[in-house]
């Protein structure tokens, strides 16, 4: 899903073929394009690396250029702390999700294993679930108030923990079990489209199942496997609500919630935290290069026939208990345990632990309130707006962008390099940047929906992106070159050939971007205005102010929503997927 | 001659104004005001109280009695201060009101204070009003100290802050991270002038070996973590918010340790406020008996002096010792304690 594989033309497999002559028109739309995303992408950037070398004085007035930001980031004592702990934190949370959702992915994709619908609805939900509903219900089963530490205290009645959960380890579980739906979703399309054949041959050549998967499964997922991880690992390096909710009550401090609490010590230090963000950018960046190099490979050792068929699934035999067992676990860790305890905590009037005098005070007054209070409705209309017109937006620009990409017009290489650069930012920092635009800026766009609108665009377009470039290179050239031959112009082959043709992919893109914008707290957090408020900051907003009940009914009413539209999201994904790979 | 009648009937005009606004003590908001307020049609008050217990009620009874609607954005002090910073800076002001001393402290430190005397507030004590208008409190916010009754027995309770240092606590306590009287730093303040600076060094060196845990969210969510079981004591949690989850049957209960530390309640003016009227009728509003009675059943304690506590025992007088911090204290010592807090406990 947030493989982001924008290629570039060069290394490209696709037969080099250009449309006949020329046309003026393709062109215009290259440069109006090129234009257009630096005048989206470039901002942010330039105004965070301008800020970092700004001199500030009392009152906030600025002075000259000045390096003492990045000396002082130097001499804090944070920066290796938090950097170390940030590295720590994403590198063993990939790993969790990725053994996690990978061992499922390869259980439903391949494999005879029960309860595969489970699977996917645990994955279907957890897209459309705002994750900081996910952090909090965690954070309460492995809690001290929790089932696991609560057993652990009646039976041995000692106050230690049993499991501390706001520690470094208990970020890596929360962050891990977070990104394993994700990471299931990605790996069951990537063994999908595996050739099983290979498995076929191993098996008959008589190989056991442990050296089959070992030795060809993994062997030719391998590449896809590790630019994930390293996809998970940047995205875990940008993660803001778990360090936010688990880390900070441990004292456990990562690159980003230094960033924040930096944004809140008073006066706020925005030089200082605009050379901490330079930082993190850079390092994403380096790792974003890498990333690009590992999924050309992946692409390369893609082994996908025209052969529309689906292989034998896996007999695993006695085995098949303890994959029915994963699968059940899963649904467990993932769906109805953290639900569960959010569901908990929706119906009582204050949080306790799970125990018989507490069901007497069940009330459905939470609900009562979310449904009935308007500015909750108001809530929920600013995030669809939001998430619309954002979906939409990003849609119309990538369509177009993909198509410039994937044909390698002039101007492909630009674009496409421009596309990826809204990868470096964390979700806060780009959060932080947008706001200085704004407040800077000669239109009336701070504190509206506007400005939230703008910064998720800039941060979707390469998702979008994704779903358009290998949307087009599905469709054959030889439809436009038709077209071209016809008389058609670029506008009329673009409209009236190619989008009807993407609309299968341009919807699925449309609906996930649409999803992580309903979902994202990090970005608008500081950019939500008194107008501009939308569902995952209020939430943020209100629990760390003392309305876990309430905003548990809310996190569920929305979560219910938003999983009727991922479950549309993954019908169309399937029957893409269907129509390519056979059923 | 007529342009003479026009003229002292403007001037009547004029002064009869200024009659009505300097008239105002304690009585109904000036018909102006409302006219002006109404023609805004809304107002924006940045909040960092509790929505559900005081935020929206206000908001409601406001909302219909004037017509006037309240639009309320909920953050941590620290997000609303920067938030009015920002949009002070850059003239793009957007909020009306604002509420919390530590994010006074801030935004006045900044210049975007608008002072206002509020009529309402009129017969409040001096000490809990500004004499300049510049923040006038609506409530009182004493800290203390809670324990979850479920998890400490009777015999475990504290009894004084050197209680506290006790090894089986070590681990076991929390309180916010707000830097503001209401937090750390104000039970910092409260300890160096109750046992003097050398002394008062020293213990809270030994507390800070206790290993606080910090939690990045206010003194209500502390509470509840409390109430949850997921730690047994905490500090400076509000002590009015103990009884009202006592109301909903939450294991939890007052531990009185003197002296309280603790800071007011305040509101202010923003300066630029885009609804200036509107906004000055609602501060008006929630001053008045009748918004302080809502704030007084939501179990707060109101500063109006007509309006009793829901539960007179939370009121300082006559019952305990309440070293609260004002505003213009903490924005002198405050930055010192806070530093304390950074250097030992974070």
């Amino acid at each position: 899903m947030t493989h982001i594989q924008t290629r570039n033309a060069s290394v490209s497999a696709w037969p080099r073929l250009w449309l006949g002559q020329p046309l003026g028109q393709g062109n215009v739309l290259a440069f109006v394009l090129v234009v257009v995303l630096a005048l989206l992408v470039l901002p942010p950037l330039l105004v965070l690396l301008r800020i970092s070398f700004t001199e500030f004085h009392a009152g906030f007035r600025e002075g000259g250029f000045t390096f003492q930001h990045y000396v002082g980031l130097i001499q804090s004592n944070t920066l290796f702390r938090s950097t170390v702990n940030s590295v720590l934190f994403a590198a063993l949370s990939t790993v969790i999700s990725l053994i996690f959702g990978g061992i499922l992915a390869w259980l439903v994709e391949r494999t005879d294993v029960r309860f595969k619908p489970l699977a996917f609805l645990t994955s279907v939900v957890s897209m459309g679930t705002p994750y900081i509903l996910y952090v909090t219900g965690w954070l309460f089963l492995l809690g001290k108030a929790g089932p696991l530490n609560r057993t652990w205290f009646e039976l041995t009645g000692s106050p230690a923990n049993l499991f501390e959960v706001n520690s470094l380890a208990g970020m890596v579980l929360v962050e891990g079990f977070l990104w394993s739906p994700l990471v299931f979703l990605l790996l069951s399309a990537t063994f999908r489209a595996a050739n099983a054949e290979m498995e076929e041959a191993a098996r008959m050549s008589g190989a056991s199942v442990a050296d089959t998967i070992l030795r060809v499964s993994f062997q030719l997922a391998r590449p896809a496997i590790v630019a994930l991880a390293l996809f998970v690992f940047i995205r875990n390096l940008e993660a803001f609500e778990v360090p936010a909710l688990v880390g900070i009550p441990g004292n456990v401090s990562v690159l980003t919630t230094e960033i924040y609490r930096g944004m809140k010590h008073m006066p706020p230090d925005i030089g200082f935290v605009s050379a901490y963000a330079m930082v993190m950018v850079a390092v994403i960046a380096i790792l974003l290069h890498y990333y690009g190099k590992l999924s050309d490979r992946a692409e390369r050792f893609a082994s996908i026939t025209g052969k529309g068929f689906r292989p034998r699934p896996f007999r695993l035999g006695r085995l098949r208990w303890l994959g029915g067992g994963i699968i059940l676990f899963n649904f467990f860790i993932v769906l109805v345990l953290p639900l569960g305890a959010i569901f908990w905590m929706s119906v009582l009037p204050f949080v306790q632990p799970i125990r018989p005098s507490a069901f007497r005070a069940i009330t459905w007054e939470n609900y009562q309130r979310v449904l009935t209070d308007s500015y909750y409705w108001g809530l929920a209309g600013n995030t669809l707006i939001v998430a619309g017109t954002v979906a939409t937006l990003v849609v119309a620009l990538t369509f177009l962008t993909g198509w410039v990409v994937a044909r390698r017009k002039r101007g492909a290489r630009i674009i496409d390099q421009l596309v990826t650069v809204p990868l470096v930012f964390p979700g806060l920092v780009l959060g932080i940047a947008m706001l200085q635009l704004a407040l800077r800026a000669p239109v009336p766009i701070y504190g509206t929906l506007w400005i939230i609108i703008l910064g998720f665009i800039i941060r979707y377009v390469p998702y979008g992106m994704r779903y358009s470039f290998s949307g087009v290179l599905q469709i054959h050239t030889e439809l436009e070159q038709a077209a071209a031959v016809s008389g058609a112009n670029t506008r009329e082959m673009l409209f009236k050939v190619v989008a009807p043709l993407l609309v299968p992919a341009l919807a699925s893109g449309w609906i996930f971007v649409f999803l992580i914008a309903t979902k994202e707290m990090s970005m608008p957090l500081l950019l939500a205005g008194a107008q501009s408020q939308t569902i995952p900051v209020a939430m943020f907003e209100l629990w760390t102010s003392g309305q876990s009940g309430e905003v548990a009914a809310l996190g569920l009413i929305w979560a219910a929503a938003m999983t009727v539209l991922s479950a549309s999201f993954y019908a169309l994904t399937r029957q893409a997927s269907a129509a390519t790979f056979g059923k | 001659m007529i342009s003479k009648i026009k003229t002292l009937l403007a001037a009547t005009a004029i002064t009869g104004m200024i009659a009505v606004t300097c008239n105002g003590t304690a009585q109904a908001a000036s018909q102006e005001l409302i006219d002006a307020a109404k023609k805004e049609g809304k107002v924006v008050w940045y909040t960092a109280l509790v929505v559900n217990q005081v935020v929206r009620p206000l908001a409601e009874a406001f909302q219909a009695k004037y017509g006037i609607k309240v639009e309320f954005v909920s953050a941590l002090w620290q997000e609303q201060a920067l938030r009015m910073i920002n949009e002070g800076k850059t003239g793009k002001v957007q909020g009306d009101i604002f509420d919390g001393p530590p994010a006074f402290e801030q935004v006045y430190a900044a210049g975007f204070v608008e002072p206002y005397l509020i009529p309402s507030a009129a017969d409040y004590p001096a000490a809990y009003k500004d004499p300049k208008g510049l923040w006038t409190a609506h409530s009182l916010q004493p800290t203390g100290i809670a324990v979850n009754t479920d998890l400490v027995q009777e015999k475990d309770y504290p009894k004084t802050y050197e209680d506290l240092l006790d090894p089986k606590w070590k681990g076991r306590m929390a309180w916010t991270t707000s830097t503001s009287a209401g937090g750390p730093p104000g039970f910092i303040g409260m300890i160096l002038d109750h046992m003097g600076e050398e002394k008062g060094m020293e213990y809270l060196r030994k507390l800070a070996k206790q290993d606080i845990i910090n939690v990045p969210s206010n003194q209500r969510v502390v509470l509840d973590k409390a109430v949850a079981g997921e730690v047994p004591l905490v500090l400076s949690v509000y002590n009015y918010h103990i009884p009202i989850s006592q109301a909903k049957g939450a294991p939890i209960k007052w531990i009185k340790i003197e002296p309280l530390s603790g800071h007011l309640g305040t509101f202010s003016l923003i300066k630029n406020a885009p609804h200036p009227n509107a906004a000055r009728l609602l501060l008006d509003f929630i001053m008045s008996e009748e918004g302080e009675t809502i704030q007084a059943r939501a179990g707060y304690i109101p500063a109006h002096p007509a309006v009793p506590a829901e539960n007179p025992s939370l009121k300082p007088e006559g019952n305990y010792t309440f070293s609260g911090i004002a505003p213009d204290r903490m924005m002198v010592e405050g930055p010192r304690w806070v530093k304390i807090y950074r250097e030992l406990f974070e």
